[in-house]
């Protein structure tokens, strides 16, 4: 159990960058997510603490204890694979025992220390079992208890859910998520699936093009996104570009096409181009007459496209100036919304995420 | 990717090995006989031998029936193996994986006890001959163009039918049904998407026929009487009944590698990266087609498969008849066994004993090397990848030659030594054990390794810990190949062996060109029976990796 420090680590195949001079401090028993879509060097990043690809700058720590020059079997961490890397020809309890016998345990302790990995992971009993008499969940667990026995200091996981059907994916994941927090161990974990970024971190970094965008908790990263491309990858999200009006006090008034857009942002000149990001929840309708909250602003609009996507209804509405703005509904909409209809819409302006226009 | 830095010593040694050994025992040699070619009695360099050499009408003639005997057999293994592939992908031809493992044994009997069989039979003495003649019927000869032609069809269309088969087979069925949508009859579907599709596969099948053509030394040997043939000639003129001239024959050899290098390259570069992906996930469906065309695709299939390995059953049964002098006695017997053996049964233990060092030390060399270039990607093992195919381009003669040469004095003697007889087997089959490592390795995920690395086992422990284990089957399957097909060598084993390591291919070409034609046969199946039951043994194992063959 270690916090991970990560230093000005760079990665270059060729001419192509793949990780650019990235620092990042992973605390002792976090989970901590590297989150981006494929190609933003997140894998690269996880091998790099692996020790399966090499740094052509910057360290990597375990506590105090530099590790980015030892060979990847003296790391001493524990790495969950996207394709599981069960060994065929090792039985269930051989697959576990593997990292045990490298290490010279005692064969009376391996018998013991196996039958405790597997009954953490809900495997009792499948010790004797071959892997390809296994379903896709099962090998999963084989491989995440075969990280665990070792007593790593940090597990890595490499888009360990990626190859499971959608149901087992959530139940999965939270089965990670709560082994990692009962023996409190520190993991690395790389995913491009958003919301099993939110769904399991303590904390996220997104990456992009081998750079950081933003680290921060879950709830930060979607609701305060730092960049568009942020705002963008952690969901659906009305991301509007505009010019600011005025700003009072960190109270700032953008127009967008023909409406004006209030929120909060520092440091925003008047006349700067801005984006801003409003998630579709954070939008409500009014109903016929009724006042917006407190504070809050108001928009005119006009109903266009209505899609039933399930469970939510989703309504896109144009403003003036031909501004697209989408809206979520969890029940029904109200019977008054109907393509052509005029509405008027209302939002918190402390939900509104301001970044430099992209 | 992997880690260079951390794990780079492994890759580095493994490839210095095997540099070293290539370096020694195949660059050298062939340098050698380049060299020597170049130089005049007193040392001294000259081209004098190549405008003797090619002067001479007869030499001319040997690299133009070379070439031309080569090309015709390459074009008739295409007409066989093109329409046979499509037999067995999209005809309802009954037997089909009967007729493929069938189909998979002429590539390693030995071919020229395929020729030997044809001149027991069409032979001027031969069995058919005779009761032809005795009936007062016309004979013609096989010597010469027809008989070569006629064995090597036979014996190289397997490496025309494998990647053709497969190639039909690879074909999406949706592209037909795409043609056939536009609107083109089925029969221009087949000639306008999936015969182009499969196109290069045949040519680079054809280019490996081809070659074969040019290094077989057995075939024309037995077959092709007076005829001028580049490799035979190359032996002759380096043995010399009268007087040995390694000048001269340093001039054919360097012939035949450089006619042997070019097919070799344009198979590699042009064709090999000419493929068509049409990436079908099943392979396309037979055809419903009427009786006649389903019993004109069986009859063929089973015909090709069937008349390919008839020299070898004849063979086979012949062994077991009596022989009285050179004539054939319609008598079970096992006399020409006994005869065999009792002459001596140490070529027998010589076969046994070279085969088996050769098998596990191409295996020893073979297998890391393929592990290195299909892990680690770098410019020094590009550099291992060119030069671990090379053998392929060197004909047995001219390695066989080349290593005499080189090895004969200085201060590594071998030229006489069992030593040399197993470098030059393990140079030849090496490139055979490189791809078969590398085709199972392209089947087993990098993940497995990087996991055992994870768990703290060092690179070298997981290979030989975890990989070797996985790759067992294709291990055993290579080296099963290459025991059959250095148990039926020939081409190398005349020029390297010395009197006490003479093997049974010895026994048989010596036999051939002197009188024990009884003696001739039983050694003859023995070599049938030491390399058709193994493979059948493991011929499952071998199945998946036929394809790693060509």
């Amino acid at each position: 159990m270690t916090a991970i420090s990560i230093e000005g680590v760079e990665k270059r195949f060729g001419t192509v960058t793949a990780v650019a001079a990235i620092s990042l401090a992973v605390n002792d028993g976090e989970f901590f997510t590297l989150l981006g879509p494929s190609g933003c060097g997140k894998t690269t990043l996880l091998r790099m603490v692996a020790g399966f690809a090499d740094l052509d700058a910057g360290a990597i720590r375990f506590g105090e204890r530099r590790i980015d020059r030892l060979p990847p079997h003296r790391r001493n961490t524990g790495m969950v694979f996207q394709n599981y890397a069960v060994f065929p020809n090792l039985t269930v309890a051989g697959n576990v025992a593997y990292g045990l016998r490298a290490r010279g345990v005692a064969p009376a302790a391996i018998v013991e220390r196996v039958a405790r990995a597997l009954a953490l992971v809900r495997l009792d009993g499948f010790g004797e079992r071959w892997p390809h008499q296994l379903s896709g969940g099962q090998l999963q667990r084989v491989a995440i208890a075969r990280a665990l026995v070792i007593e790593p200091e940090v597990l890595l996981l490499d888009e360990p859910l990626s190859n499971l059907d959608a149901k087992l994916r959530v139940e999965m994941r939270g089965e990670i998520r709560q082994l990692q927090q009962a023996l409190g161990i520190t993991a690395l974990y790389v995913t491009h699936d958003q919301e099993e970024a939110l769904a399991i971190s303590d904390r996220i970094a997104v990456m992009r093009a081998g750079s950081l965008e933003q680290i921060g908790p879950p709830a930060e990263i979607y609701s305060r996104p730092a960049t568009a491309f942020v705002a963008e990858f952690m969901g659906v999200t009305n991301l509007l570009t505009g010019t600011v009006l005025g700003n009072a006090g960190g109270r700032l008034r953008i127009g967008v096409g023909g409406i004006e857009l209030v929120a909060h942002g520092r440091g925003v000149a008047k006349d700067s181009r801005v984006s801003l990001s409003l998630r579709p929840e954070t939008l409500r309708l009014l109903r016929p007459g009724e006042a917006e909250p407190a504070r809050w602003s108001r928009i005119e609009a006009v109903v266009g496209r209505i899609e039933l996507l399930g469970a939510t209804t989703r309504v896109e509405c144009v403003a003036a100036g031909d501004v697209t703005l989408r809206l979520v509904f969890l029940d029904l909409v109200p019977g008054a919304v109907v393509p052509g209809a005029s509405v008027a819409l209302t939002y918190d302006p402390d939900r509104v995420a301001v970044f430099p226009a992209a | 990717m992997i880690a260079l830095r951390s794990r780079s010593v492994f890759p580095l040694t493994v490839a210095a090995v095997a540099l070293l050994f290539l370096g020694l025992f195949l660059l050298y040699p062939v340098i050698a006989v380049f060299h020597v070619s170049f130089l005049d009695k007193t040392g001294a360099f000259t081209l004098d031998n190549y405008v003797r050499i090619l002067g001479r009408s007869f030499y001319q003639q040997s690299l133009w029936n070379s070439l031309g005997i080569g090309a015709l057999a390459t074009l008739a293994a295409t007409a066989v193996g093109v329409p046979l592939a499509f037999c067995l992908a999209r005809l309802p031809v009954p037997g089909k994986s009967a007729i493929l493992v069938l189909a998979a044994l002429p590539l390693v009997l030995p071919s020229f006890v395929g020729a030997y069989a044809l001149v027991l039979l069409f032979g001027r003495a031969g069995i058919v001959t005779h009761a032809l003649q005795s009936l007062g019927l016309p004979t013609g000869s096989i010597y010469g163009t027809p008989g070569l032609v006629w064995v090597y069809t036979l014996t190289l269309y397997p490496y025309v039918l494998l990647p053709t088969l497969a190639a039909f087979k690879a074909v999406d069925v949706s592209i037909e049904e795409a043609g056939q949508n536009l609107g083109a009859s089925r029969w221009r579907v087949f000639w306008t998407v999936i015969l182009p599709v499969v196109i290069p596969s045949v040519l680079s099948g054809a280019l490996l026929v081809f070659m074969e053509t040019l290094e077989n030394f057995g075939v024309p040997f037995v077959l092709a009487e007076d005829k001028p043939i580049l490799a035979v000639e190359a032996y002759k003129l380096f043995v010399g009944e009268v007087a040995a001239n390694s000048a001269s024959a340093g001039v054919l050899a360097t012939l035949l590698v450089a006619c042997t290098t070019a097919a070799l390259l344009l198979q590699r570069y042009y064709l090999g990266r000419r493929r068509f992906a049409t990436g079908a996930r099943t392979a396309p469906p037979e055809l419903r087609v009427g009786h006649g065309l389903r019993w004109l695709a069986t009859a063929f299939s089973w015909g090709v498969a069937l008349a390919a390995l008839l020299p070898f059953l004849t063979v086979l049964a012949i062994a077991f008849l009596e022989y009285r002098g050179p004539v054939l006695h319609p008598n079970l017997s096992l006399g020409n066994f006994a005869d065999l053996w009792h002459r001596s049964s140490r070529p027998l233990v010589n076969t046994v004993t070279l085969a088996t060092s050769a098998a596990l030390g191409a295996a020893l060399l073979g297998v890391p090397v393929g592990y290195v270039l299909t892990r680690f990607r770098s410019g020094l093992s590009s550099i291992l990848d060119v030069v671990a195919m090379m053998p392929f381009a060197i004909a047995g003669t001219v390695l066989g030659i080349g290593l005499v040469v080189a090895f004969n004095s200085g201060p590594l003697v071998l030229t006489g030594t069992p030593v040399i007889m197993v470098i030059a087997y393990m140079v030849r089959k090496l490139p055979f054990n490189v791809r078969a490592s590398s085709a199972i390795l392209h089947q087993l995920d990098p993940s497995l390794e990087e996991a055992s690395i994870n768990l703290g086992v060092s690179p070298v422990r997981t290979f030989v810990q975890l990989t070797v284990p996985l790759m067992l089957g294709g291990i055993v399957g290579g080296m099963v190949l290459t025991w059959v097909t250095v148990a039926s060598e020939l081409s190398s084993t005349v020029i390297l062996y010395s009197g006490p390591w003479a093997t049974m291919t010895v026994v048989m070409f010596e036999a051939l060109e002197g009188t024990g034609a009884g003696i001739a046969a039983a050694a003859a199946a023995v070599l049938i029976l030491a390399t058709a039951l193994p493979l059948l043994l493991v011929y499952r194992l071998l199945r998946r990796y036929e394809l790693a063959m060509t």
